[in-house]
């Protein structure tokens, strides 16, 4: 019951800080790199992450099922 | 337990002694070496020479060192485990093959000045160092040649296992050596020394502690 | 033997923290904190570096957590030939893989963030030869284990090996950078990057980053350690038996 604490804590912790920054917007970035294309670039690697996730759990799930089945 | 470990270091070097055959082996490897480099560049300068000298150091301590345990048939490996104790086997390899490395140091460093020159400043300084350097080379790779004589008694897997642990060795040492070379005294050489030396000392110590668990069969 | 007990208490910890969900939990936010935030949240502005400074958030953890495993994997080594079960050399190799993986990404985004800021991809900086020397320390690991066919010999002479080469490597690590110039940060007479962050603004990205990273490391490595002793039991049951009831 504490990790789930713990958990939902520091999961609420990091949305209200990256809520934050998404509020300041890309004129943040450098010259060379602003009019907004940045956030373009954050969907890929969040897309690339969130796949690479998935697929861990998805592991994770079948080798739970392999080791309950021996 | 030192009546075994002198008759064992002994007994290697009257194998030695008897065939010559690592003796003989380097010192031509040397000498064709040295002879080589100068019939294609004459007399190098201090620092190529430096480098050259160091290159021909690893190379020996791999040829001489390498037959250390991987000269020894397998089986005889059981005999020795009945009559003497692990710790004691390994350091008496290891004090044959440093003082085997400290000679062959001195005859290469005089082939090496016989032909490409002396372009030392402080010269006992250098041997100094040579000699630093064959203790920690043979050191290393008396414990590796342990690990492959186990692991199928191959010789090139004695030098993969070592070259990435004994560059830097190398690296230290060409480093000291070229402060020696120096025509000015450079104060606080002695502090990579030093820490040469320790390191040399945890070489030895972590070998004698590792080895009673490749011993066993 | 009390060393004995602290070993299993080790192993049994880790085998029960192996199957937990809220470090992986964890593991998922500050990793997508650092993918996010890493390119949003504002950076000093530095010449030179402009915005490649947020590779700060990406490169270096690869190192520290490639560290990380394989210090874990040294401990399971010494665990090993303190017992003498061959599930503990399983966890060590596994650990060592995938600190493997690690380095070698470690080392490409290196080069690759040095090609754009410092000229050219292989400078000859004493950290780059320093890590690639230890990547081909790991490398010669991975020839010792695969010519070796008897899984307790191989066991054996390769936890001595990772033993012996892990010692020798931290001193010469640590030794090497520091006696040569470099162009990285914090050595050779360049500032280290605590003197860039004056107003904190990295560090808020860069210790979740290095949690996120680690903890990745780990749950690959446990994801590894798992399939394979899954397979052990599969192929080996008399011997997981008993050295289950050991």
């Amino acid at each position: 019951m504490r990790k789930a604490y713990i958990v939902t804590f520091l999961l609420s912790l990091f949305t209200a800080l990256t809520a934050h920054a998404s509020a300041n917007d890309a004129e943040m970035a450098d010259a060379m790199r602003s009019n907004g294309k940045i956030y373009v670039v954050v969907m890929v690697l969040a897309t690339i992450f969130a796949g690479i996730i998935l697929f861990l759990v998805r592991l994770e799930r079948n080798i739970k099922k392999l080791e309950k089945k021996n | 337990m030192a009546n075994s470990f002198l008759s064992l270091v002994r007994k290697d070097m009257l194998i030695e002694w008897r065939q010559k055959h690592t003796l003989f082996g380097v010192a031509l490897y040397v000498g064709s070496t040295v002879f080589a480099i100068y019939m294609m560049a004459g007399q190098p300068e201090a620092k190529i020479w430096n480098a050259l000298f160091w290159l021909t150091q690893l190379f020996v301590a791999v040829n001489s060192v390498a037959k250390s345990f991987l000269q020894e048939h397998p089986h005889r490996f059981r005999y020795y485990f009945t009559i003497v104790k692990p710790t004691t086997f390994l350091l008496a390899k290891m004090c044959y093959s440093i003082a085997l490395m400290l000679i062959m140091s001195l005859v290469s460093l005089l082939l090496f000045s016989l032909l490409l020159g002396w372009p030392l400043e402080q010269g006992g300084l250098f041997v100094v160092i040579t000699l630093v350097g064959s203790i920690s080379l043979s050191a290393v790779f008396t414990f590796l040649s342990a690990i492959a004589a186990r692991a199928h008694q191959n010789a090139a897997l004695m030098a993969i296992l070592g070259f990435p642990l004994v560059t830097p060795v190398l690296m230290i040492l060409s480093n000291l050596a070229l402060k020696a070379i120096a025509p000015v005294y450079q104060p606080g050489w002695w502090i990579l020394a030093l820490v040469l030396l320790a390191l040399d000392l945890l070489i030895i110590i972590l070998g004698a502690i590792l080895f009673p668990f490749l011993w066993q069969e | 033997m009390p060393e004995k007990t602290f070993s299993t208490a080790i192993t049994n910890f880790v085998d029960k923290a192996l199957r937990q969900w809220w470090w992986k939990v964890i593991c998922i936010a500050c990793l997508a904190f650092t993918v996010v935030g890493g390119m949003l949240l504002p950076v000093p502005r530095l010449n030179i570096l402009n915005e490649t400074i947020r590779n700060l958030y990406y490169h270096v953890p690869m190192w520290i957590t490639m560290m990380m495993l394989y210090t874990a994997g040294v401990v399971y080594s010494i665990i090993y030939l303190r017992t003498g079960k061959l599930k503990d050399d399983i966890y060590a190799y596994q650990l060592t893989v995938t600190g493997v993986m690690f380095s070698i990404f470690g080392m490409i985004t290196g080069m690759e963030w040095a090609k754009y800021t410092w000229g050219q991809a292989w400078s000859n900086d004493p950290k780059q030869l320093g890590t690639a020397l230890s990547m081909l320390v790991y490398f010669a690991y991975l020839v010792l284990r695969n010519g070796m066919k008897d899984e307790e010999k191989r066991a054996k002479i390769s936890a001595v090996y990772n033993i012996f080469a892990f010692t020798l490597l931290i001193p010469l690590i640590w030794i090497l950078p520091r006696m040569v110039d470099s162009l990285h940060p914090g050595n050779g007479g360049n500032p280290a990057f605590k003197s860039y962050d004056r107003d904190f603004s990295m560090t808020i990205v860069l210790y979740p980053a290095f949690i996120g990273w680690i903890l990745l490391g780990f749950w690959i490595a446990s994801i590894c350690i798992r399939i394979n002793m899954v397979r052990y039991r599969q192929e080996n049951t008399y011997q997981f038996e008993i050295e289950k009831h050991n």
